[in-house]
């Protein structure tokens, strides 16, 4: 809109400062609403980003001169500690795979249950669902671990019961990272049941209506109704899920903190360990790791974007 | 033109825009000049590390880790070797360690290695009662205490928040960790507020472990070395003798495994455990048993692959996975479950410093320290750290001399006459006398060897690390784990 009044205005061959000034009195005071945000957003975050993306060109010293070393970090992210980086980045990618997949899949299941109760139930189970989103994942993460322990853990418990031999959920290289994943994914996807069971309802009923006139069953409505009119909303919930898992730490950090070999490594705790180091000297491959992490996300986006973009409305 | 073409050739600009924007970002910061081009951050920094007053700028550190490097080694066994006698001579220093002469009003942050705010630990409660001894007789400074964690990520949390540069007035570090924080000018020297009778206390061969550039540059506080802990009523409830110092690994392994059963009710105890960090060297000393050691006498070449070291380590990995002694979380376990563990009797033997006996002892624990197992050397052997106390250059030369009296304060034997029980490992100093349980490490503590001052050794200990825990899970074999990381170390031995 704003754009068309400003070609408008060239076009009626008005100078800059008179286009500027018409500018600004039309649109002056909504700029000026978004501005706090802009600034608290350009402290916070851009220049951090930025300053992130200038410290992975240097062997970067808080309170020493840094010097710039070009794509050395870049180069030392990837061959330093027997190349752990790229081992890390297959662990995020196969963690993000299977924890995306079954929390949409999960979300959409319960969201789809949710929806044909009343509306007192919708906002209880609404309600319900949302809990885990607002514990805090540390503490989700210790009770996993206790859980998840081998001599007295509740799981080792339970397969007792059945006379299975305990499993060495956090300590056995082999099955540590899956024992994340199974955490991840046993916790309820609170924030796309909600979302989801949001879209849900605002689908018009007539859709539905039409449809059990044709003779639909209640898989044939999902399958053909829902889940095409929720993909605006599924879009957005698959890629912040994406981001999310990608930068999968606390529960890492949280449940195996000495590490298990090098099985449960992520990006982030990569990063982490780089950036908390006595050793003070990896700040630059810590930015260098993070960046490669954004373009991972980035590239990532884009696709799912491409995927899931619908011009479809209702 | 469709509005719909319109908005994807828009979109598709961007993007091209963007990504091109990005890459000239990078190719112009890549293709900077890398001589001496000074960053955004240093040149805010550079005040802060002037006003240090040439303590160790950049341009020493080389020379500063050279030193490290030529010194470390020989003070392993020798500086520890003295720091038994420690609590024998009792010669103590006159003067009143106690009241600071600087003259400085306001508070001193103090951070505090082990030390959990609320907790009621033993160690808590004297670092709480030497703090406040301080406060009571210099009633102008307030000292509030931080703690943080005796693992990677507590060094780390701590060399981070000296390195932003406040918020921490005095601190607790161990030897290996010092180096990278004065290659950063970031640990004021003592030498000024050394007294003679300090010089003449502190054990010598300790200082080679905090001189760097011919400065000295922390208060040695103590060296506690990793002892074997014997949960005496699980080897009463077993009738297993205790073995004395001086027993060997087959003995080790044969007492280990009697004491690996289920109990009537279930409870399963193991015979062993210890922490396997980045940080920590509590397994160390069963590696070490044949011989092993991970660098060169001068720390300039990796020397863990050895064929002692190979033999060591297998001695550990075969606990686990041939004795099957240990439980099966070994290797990733955290301190609080070997403690609570410990607690319970559920756990007989567990290699690991001083500083732990006051936990156990509070816990009203029946137990016993001696040496760890001897191997082919048929000599014992242990591990450990030096345990010190420094203070950050600050503009306000007040402030800073309040820090040193308080950290001369806390390395005095006037400490441990104010606080009794507050060295939880023998003194750094001849005068100071340590009690039990901390008096069964003197023995132990000549036979250490202590982690190098080296910049690098963070680095380094981090490579072997991952290694080490993938041959105790069987996913290596201890010729494997102890070669993997021989390259990378060399080259960051080489580096320095």
């Amino acid at each position: 809109m704003a754009r068309a009044e400003l070609k408008e205005a060239r076009a009626q061959n008005f100078g800059v400062g008179q286009r500027l000034a018409r500018f600004i009195r039309k649109y002056g005071w909504s700029y000026a609403f978004v501005l706090p945000s802009m600034f608290v957003f350009t402290i916070f975050t851009l220049i951090p980003v930025l300053w992130a993306f200038l410290i992975s060109f240097q062997d970067f010293r808080l309170r020493r001169e840094s010097t710039w070393v070009g794509f050395q970090n870049y180069i030392d992210a990837f061959t330093s500690q027997n190349g752990i980086f790229a081992e890390a980045i297959k662990n995020t990618v196969y963690y993000t795979v299977i924890t995306v997949t079954v929390n949409i899949f999960v979300a959409l299941i319960i969201a789809s249950l949710i929806q044909p109760l009343n509306k007192y139930a919708q906002t209880f189970f609404r309600a319900a669902y949302y809990l885990p989103a607002v514990t805090s994942a540390v503490i989700i993460a210790v009770i996993w671990r206790w859980m998840f322990n081998t001599q007295w853990g509740f799981l080792n418990y339970l397969l007792s019961l059945i006379g299975a031999p305990p499993v060495r959920w956090l300590s056995d290289p082999d099955i540590a990272l899956n024992s994340v994943i199974l955490s991840t994914v046993l916790t309820v996807p609170a924030t796309g049941i909600v979302l989801f069971s949001a879209a849900m309802g605002s689908i018009p009923k007539d859709y539905y209506e039409a449809a059990e006139l044709e003779g639909a069953g209640p898989i044939r409505k999902w399958w053909s109704i829902t889940l095409p009119l929720i993909k605006a909303t599924s879009l957005y919930v698959v890629v912040l899920y994406t981001i999310a898992s990608f930068e999968v730490f606390e529960k890492v950090y949280v449940m195996v903190p000495s590490g298990v070999g090098n099985s449960t490594q992520t990006i982030v705790t990569q990063i982490y360990q780089k950036v908390f180091n006595p050793s003070l000297s990896q700040f630059g491959v810590a930015s260098a790791q993070a960046i490669i992490l954004f373009l991972i996300i980035a590239s990532i986006s884009v696709v799912q974007f491409r995927f899931f973009r619908t011009d479809v409305e209702y | 033109m469709s509005d719909k073409f319109k908005k994807k050739l828009s979109r598709r600009r961007f993007v091209a825009l963007t990504g091109s924007a990005v890459a000239m970002g990078g190719l112009l910061a890549a293709c900077g000049d890398p001589t001496a081009t000074t960053a955004p951050a240093a040149t805010t920094a550079a005040p802060a590390t002037t006003a240090a007053a040439t303590t160790a700028a950049a341009t020493t550190a080389a020379q500063a880790t050279t030193a490290a490097a030529t010194t470390a080694a020989a003070t392993t066994a020798a500086g520890a070797t003295t720091a038994a006698g420690a609590t024998t001579a009792a010669a103590a220093p006159a003067g009143n360690f106690v009241l600071s002469k600087s003259g400085y009003k306001g508070s001193l942050v103090y951070w505090v290695l082990g030390y959990a705010p609320g907790a009621t630990s033993g160690f808590n409660k004297s670092t709480d009662a030497a703090v406040a001894n301080f406060m009571k007789t210099n009633p102008d400074i307030k000292v509030e205490v931080i703690g943080y964690t005796a693992d990677q990520a507590g060094f780390a949390k701590v060399a981070n928040a000296v390195q932003a540069g406040s918020g921490v007035d005095v601190f607790r570090i161990p030897n290996d960790s010092l180096p990278t924080l004065i290659k950063d000018g970031l640990v004021a020297p003592i030498d000024e507020y050394l007294t003679a009778e300090d010089k003449a206390d502190i054990l010598p061969n300790l200082f080679d472990l905090v001189r760097f550039d011919n400065k000295l540059y922390a208060w040695p506080l103590w060296v506690p070395p990793v002892a074997m802990y014997l949960n005496l009523d699980v080897f009463k409830e077993k009738g297993v003798e205790p073995p004395k110092s001086g027993f060997t690994y087959e003995e080790f392994v044969d007492i280990a495994k009697k004491l690996t059963f289920k109990r009537a009710n279930g409870e399963q105890v193991y015979g062993y455990s210890a922490l396997i960090d980045p940080g920590l060297v509590d397994t160390w000393p069963i590696i070490f048993s044949d011989g092993g050691r991970p660098l060169s006498a001068d720390n300039t070449k990796y020397t863990f692959n050895s064929p002692e070291g190979i033999t060591g380590l297998k001695k550990l990995t075969d606990l686990a996975l041939v004795h099957k002694v240990t439980p099966p979380d070994f290797g990733t376990q955290k301190l609080d479950d070997i403690l609570t563990a410990m607690k319970g009797k559920l756990q007989a033997m567990w290699t690991r410093p001083s500083g732990d006996s006051s936990v156990l002892k509070t816990a009203g624990l029946n137990f016993d320290i001696i040496q760890p197992p001897i191997g082919k050397t048929g000599k014992p052997v242990s591990a450990g750290g030096v345990g010190l106390i420094a203070v950050p250059p600050s503009k306000d030369k007040a402030k800073q001399q309040a820090g040193m009296d308080l950290a001369r304060y806390l390395t005095s034997p006037q400490i441990e006459k104010d606080v009794p029980g507050y060295y939880l490992a023998p003194g750094a100093r001849k005068s100071v006398t340590v009690v039990d349980p901390y008096s069964k490490f003197a023995p132990i503590a000549p036979t250490a060897w202590i982690t190098p001052s080296l910049a690098a050794w963070p680095d380094i200990r981090t490579l072997i690390h991952p290694n080490l825990q993938n041959a105790v899970f069987g996913k290596l074999s201890a010729e494997e784990a102890l070669g993997k990381p021989a390259d990378e170390v060399n080259k960051l031995l080489a580096k320095k």
